[in-house]
């Protein structure tokens, strides 16, 4: 469960063999980092798309009076990046940083292409994936809009099971865009209803 | 009877922080030679080694956390601890003492260094053991035993050369105070120099010594010194120890719990769909609450 490779991540979800795909993935280079560093910075360009085999990332931005914004967690077997400045070229209005020490496989343009040729499935694969997250991009907004905290915690316990135990909470309310007081008061609300002695 | 012999004599390795008040040397799970298997029912073993915190205001330790499926067994060597559970429970504990907590279907607690004693600060030691559960009790309802040092029955080495607390199990007639789900041995053994003394624990019981003061040797010639994990071998029933200086270790020893284990963060169940229902019912509030 702690740790998921790139390789078992394609070869799970395509049809292909284990060798076709290492000799693709081997040539992909991965990274380790350590609790707290960054893999981008706002105002740097981002060049990779990020998929985490082991450990957790966050994409947050900072805004004008200094408060962060969590957009994404990424834990195992998530792929990460800033798209505006991966695939428009633009500097980064977002930090990208490892909450544990953390390893990720870096995706680029070239090893897309290869793949595509190689294995023209992921072709079909990668649109899949791209579409998967624009509707979770469409859920999220939705429910900033609409949903109440409370939907908005449990919806965010069933996408990410286990955040809660690896993030401060902190970071959970941000994420969720309410104060630290307003998920205590929510968990607190949901342990008198669920709890039985 | 042979001899059980030692397989493996390991050094402390690299201390890591759990919260800000305990600074441990993990000896299980690590790596394949101490993994899970090899010493369940002990699946997790934490060791504070003794080490000065300067005094502080605010206690140090660890926040509101979660446990399912198993027992958290906090022996105290130096130092005081302070804990909470989501069930209303809590207690202190202080040098020589046990929480033997059987979290079981789950609860949330957070251990701090005890007020007073945070403000003095002081050398602080402890060991930490996850202890499995059964899968017929992993769900049963939680429990405490606050076992304090005065109530350990002990075993006295002849010639006034030192004592064993049996805390759990059996030691030549003498029965542990603590009670177990399955068949465990768990003893504090205090050596005076030069005392030697033998053990005799079933073959196919997982069997560990931990150092905690002093140094001794293992069955006449394996030296083991301060901090060491000394993991012995199933081949046998009868080691003996001998302490090299005046010394305190703690022998831990169980009979294998023949399951799968499936473990993720602060859960160990059976199966992976246990897991995800304890991370469900964690995030749903059925561990109940517990303020920071």
């Amino acid at each position: 469960m702690n740790n998921f490779t790139l390789s078992t991540f394609l070869t799970s979800n395509l049809q292909v063999d284990e060798t076709t795909i290492s000799l693709i993935v081997d040539h992909c280079k991965t990274k380790t980092i350590g609790q707290g560093d960054y893999l981008l910075r706002q105002g740097e360009y981002c060049k990779h798309s990020f998929f985490v085999e082991t450990g957790l990332l966050r994409q947050y931005s900072i805004d004008a009076k200094g408060k962060e914004h969590i957009l994404h967690f990424a834990p195992e077997s998530w792929i990460l990046t800033d798209r505006e400045s991966v695939y428009f070229n633009q500097p980064s209005n977002y930090f990208i940083q490892a909450l544990e020490p953390t390893r990720v496989a870096l995706i680029d343009e070239q090893f897309i292409e290869q793949l595509s040729e190689k294995v023209p499935s992921f072709i079909d694969f990668n649109n899949k994936l791209l579409h998967n997250h624009i509707r979770h991009l469409q859920n999220r907004i939705n429910q900033l809009l609409s949903a109440t905290a409370e939907e908005r915690y449990l919806d965010f316990i069933k996408m990410y099971p286990d955040i809660l135990l690896r993030v401060p909470q902190i970071m959970v309310a941000s994420y969720l865009g309410i104060t630290p007081e307003s998920l205590s008061r929510i968990r607190k609300e949901l342990a008198y209803k669920n709890f039985k002695k | 009877m042979t001899t059980k012999t030692v397989e493996l004599i390991a050094g402390p390795p690299e201390p890591h922080y759990v919260g800000d008040g305990f600074r441990v040397h993990n000896f299980i799970p690590s790596g394949f030679r101490l993994d899970m298997q090899r010493m369940n029912p002990f699946i997790m073993m934490d060791y504070n080694s003794k080490f000065y915190f300067s005094p502080s205001e605010k206690p140090r330790g660890v926040g509101v956390h979660p446990h399912r499926g198993f027992e958290t067994v906090t022996i105290a060597y130096q130092g005081k601890v302070e804990h909470h559970d989501s069930g209303g429970g809590g207690g202190v504990i202080g040098q020589g003492d046990i929480q033997w907590m059987t979290a079981a279907g789950g609860v949330l607690h957070k251990e701090f260094h005890e007020k007073e004693w945070s403000k003095k600060g002081g050398d602080f030691q402890m060991v930490q053991l996850w202890i499995n559960l059964p899968a017929k009790d992993k769900m049963s309802t939680p429990k405490y035993q606050a076992i304090k040092n005065e109530n350990i029955n002990r075993y006295s080495i002849e010639n006034n050369g030192g004592e064993i607390e049996v805390i759990a199990g059996e030691h030549k007639g003498i029965k542990g105070t603590a009670s177990t789900f399955t068949p465990i041995h768990m003893f504090n053994v205090k050596l005076k120099k030069g005392v030697e003394t033998d053990f005799s624990l079933p073959a196919n019981f997982n069997t560990s010594l931990l150092v905690v003061e002093g140094s001794i040797v293992v069955n006449g010639s394996e030296e083991a010194p301060t901090n060491n994990f000394v993991l012995m071998a199933n081949d046998g029933e009868n080691f003996t120890v001998k302490a090299v200086e005046d010394a305190v270790v703690l022998i831990l020893s169980g009979e294998p719990i023949d399951e799968p284990i499936a473990a993720h963060g602060p859960f160990v169940m059976n199966t992976r769909q246990e897991l995800i229902q304890a991370f469900d019912d964690f995030n749903k509030g059925k561990f109940g609450y517990l303020e920071d």
